[in-house]
């Protein structure tokens, strides 16, 4: 397994675990009324800091023990960290179909807003499923390129 | 399945250059023994320059080591 294909399996698992936290989080918040009061905006805002925070932990914790356990599985003790011209145009089309999505998670947030959606933390919030939603989309993407061609 | 119409000898070739590993082949033209494997299964279609210095690796011309035109991924036409 390249370097690209092994960052894209840990980015996945790294996006995968924040947009889980991110949806505890915020429907707990949520359940509980936080967001109603006129601090609502505030709140949702320092969560989300909160979960970019902890994404940074996260991250680095799951590449450390994905690295381990790829050594551990396939016996290559300095696994190569290059990167190429397939994995920079993988890279490349992985970000376009990211692009694309972020887009229409905008559009959609607008949308909600446009059709008299009253809560502005709601409109934030499918903005941000969006902005999860392509990173989970383009690493989904990128490892089905690195497997099966392009 | 005919996936690409760029086709190649690559795997011939590296048997014919002393049993030359994928590896070995992709130390020398710098990039990983996955992109060579994919260029072989005919799964990427390199670039103009690697194409050039995969050739080179070979020291044959071009068009010796890439085709192409319809036929199996990865064989020749």
């Amino acid at each position: 397994m390249s370097f690209g294909e092994r960052d894209a399996f840990t980015s996945l698992l790294i996006t995968l675990i924040v947009a889980a936290m991110f949806y505890f989080r915020i429907t707990g918040q949520s359940a509980a009324g936080l967001y109603d009061g006129p601090d609502g905006l505030m709140i949702w805002a320092r969560s989300v800091l909160w979960l970019i925070a902890i994404s940074i932990g996260i991250a680095i914790g799951v590449t450390i023990l994905f690295t381990i356990l790829y050594t551990i599985l396939t016996g290559e003790m300095k696994p190569s960290d290059l990167r190429d011209e397939r994995d920079r145009m993988i890279e490349v089309r992985g970000m376009r179909i990211e692009s694309l999505l972020v887009h229409f998670g905008l559009a959609a947030g607008i949308i909600y807003l446009a059709w008299g959606g009253a809560s502005a933390v709601r409109a934030l919030n499918v903005i941000l499923i969006g902005l999860m939603l392509s990173g989970i989309v383009k690493e989904i993407f990128k490892i089905i390129c690195y497997r099966r061609g392009f | 399945m005919a996936r690409h119409q760029i086709g190649n000898h690559i795997r011939r070739l590296r048997f014919e250059a002393q049993e030359m590993t994928q590896k070995d082949l992709a130390e020398k033209v710098g990039v990983t023994r996955q992109t060579i494997v994919a260029i072989e299964a005919a799964k990427y279609s390199p670039t103009l320059e690697l194409a050039f210095q995969i050739a080179r690796v070979f020291g044959r011309p071009l068009e010796e080591v890439f085709f192409y035109g319809e036929g199996e991924a990865g064989k020749g036409p």
